[in-house]
């Protein structure tokens, strides 16, 4: 009935509050800029743009959120950017499903071998 | 028995026969019955084909033809229902005198009447009384159905609140370690409303918005209707979550918020108990994220499962959801 025997005794600091705010928004020189959310809306600015830079689990972005991304990724762990670009990814994905009228209908098409699926 | 009224028939056919010819030839017209005595000398007095004529004979026939009367008139009636030939008899009957026609012309009434009767096994009486039966039967079986239709209808329709079949088997006793390090069992909420949510630190953004969820909640219900629910956190992941861990985690939320960790085995047999799923998601570089089913269950100061909320409840249909369920159980 012990406790899990873990092999650092430290806490994990980066999972609590103050650097979840952190992940999420980051207050530099009392301006406050969101690293993660900023990242998003960036991109959702720059949709017009052709994406060139690969992030993680197929999500591509234009390079002018380069900056943003590279905030983004100092401030939140991998393992958490990767769960909220595919987040991201699930919400595009439906969202095209519901704004698009005129353009992909036509013939089912079969499926392919594997490419890269852009998300 | 058809062999015997076949037998009996055709003999009473040479009887006939002999009849006729007798009358023919014969006139013993004292007698009332012409003769059937040959042929029941024949029959009765085998031996003696002569006939007499002497007192004795004359007696005999007497009796013969007693005899043979009453048989010929018992005859008669199963001739009738096998072979119908009553012209035959009746002229034998005519050719009968005038005691014996009365005899016959009632057996053959009595005949007739049987022969009404024997004609056939269905009569329109009998019809009549089938189609009434049938159609009794028919009213009071759609009579019936309808009642237990009625009745289906009835209990479906009415809306059964709480435990009307039994009671989910949600939930159970446990033995897991607090935040502060003691052993604690389910034993220690009893007597109080618990509200649980199962969940792991590393979460990126669901369980601490569900737990800031579940500590507003919490603030709500004391305000609106002054009942005390105590939040209960347990961790699905054991391994990294250590008490400390856990300790820092929980105090950000609510001072009364309780986290939960323990040994994976206990764990695992908590999560069980209350069908919680949860799975490690591999990643690489030790680090990981666990896939757990996101749900809220609040059980009762008995430690009965009383009802779940799930992700899609805000703090206001958590709160009054809650607040519902305590003033019913009561």
């Amino acid at each position: 009935m012990g406790v899990a025997a873990n092999s650092q005794d430290q806490i994990h600091v980066d999972i609590l509050f103050e650097a979840r705010e952190a992940c999420y928004k980051i207050y530099a020189n009392s301006q406050l800029s969101l690293a993660r959310d900023a990242f998003y809306t960036c991109i959702k600015k720059q949709s017009n743009k052709k994406p060139t830079e690969i992030a993680s689990v197929g999500l591509l972005y234009p390079a002018d959120c380069k900056k943003t991304r590279a905030e983004y990724e100092k401030h939140c762990r991998s393992t958490w950017v990767k769960h909220f670009d595919r987040q991201y990814c699930a919400k595009k994905r439906v969202q095209r499903l519901l704004d698009d009228k005129d353009n992909r209908k036509g013939p089912l098409k079969l499926p392919q071998p594997y490419t890269f699926k852009e998300c | 028995m058809a062999t015997l009224i076949s037998r009996k028939a055709s003999s009473l056919r040479r009887l006939r026969r002999s009849f006729f010819f007798s009358t023919l030839t014969h006139s013993r017209s004292s007698m009332t019955a012409p003769s059937p005595s040959p042929l029941l000398n024949h029959l009765f007095r085998p031996a003696s084909h002569p006939r007499p004529s002497s007192i004795l004979s004359q007696l005999d026939n007497y009796l013969c033809q007693g005899l043979g009367t009453q048989w010929l008139i018992l005859n008669q009636k199963h001739l009738y229902s096998t072979t119908n030939t009553t012209t035959g008899v009746n002229s034998s009957g005519a050719q009968g005198q005038s005691g014996d026609g009365d005899k016959l012309g009632d057996s053959k009434q009595t005949g007739d009447a049987g022969n009404s009767i024997r004609g056939g096994p269905v009569s329109w009486l009998s019809f009549i009384l089938l189609v009434i039966t049938g159609t009794c039967l028919i009213y009071y079986y759609d009579l019936l159905k309808k009642q237990r239709i009625e009745e289906i209808n009835a209990n479906t329709q009415t809306v059964k609140h709480g435990p009307s079949v039994g009671k989910a088997a949600i939930g159970g006793p446990f033995s897991l370690i607090n935040h502060d390090g003691k052993p604690v069992t389910e034993k220690d909420f009893m007597g109080k409303w618990t509200l649980i949510y199962f969940g792991f630190t590393h979460c990126p953004d669901i369980c601490p918005d569900e737990l800031i969820k579940l500590a507003a909640a919490i603030d709500k219900i004391k305000k609106k209707a002054g009942l005390e629910v105590v939040p209960l956190f347990i961790s699905v992941d054991p391994e990294r979550d250590t008490v400390e861990q856990v300790r820092e985690y929980v105090k950000e939320f609510h001072p009364n918020l309780i986290g939960l960790t323990g040994d994976v085995e206990e764990i695992r047999k908590t999560a069980r108990a209350f069908r919680v799923y949860f799975m490690k998601t591999e990643e690489e570089d030790s680090d990981y994220l666990v896939d757990h089913s996101i749900v809220m269950y609040l059980m009762s100061p008995e430690w009965e499962f009383v009802k779940f909320f799930g992700k899609n409840n805000d703090v206001d249909s958590l709160t009054d959801g809650v607040i519902n369920e305590i003033k019913r159980y009561k």
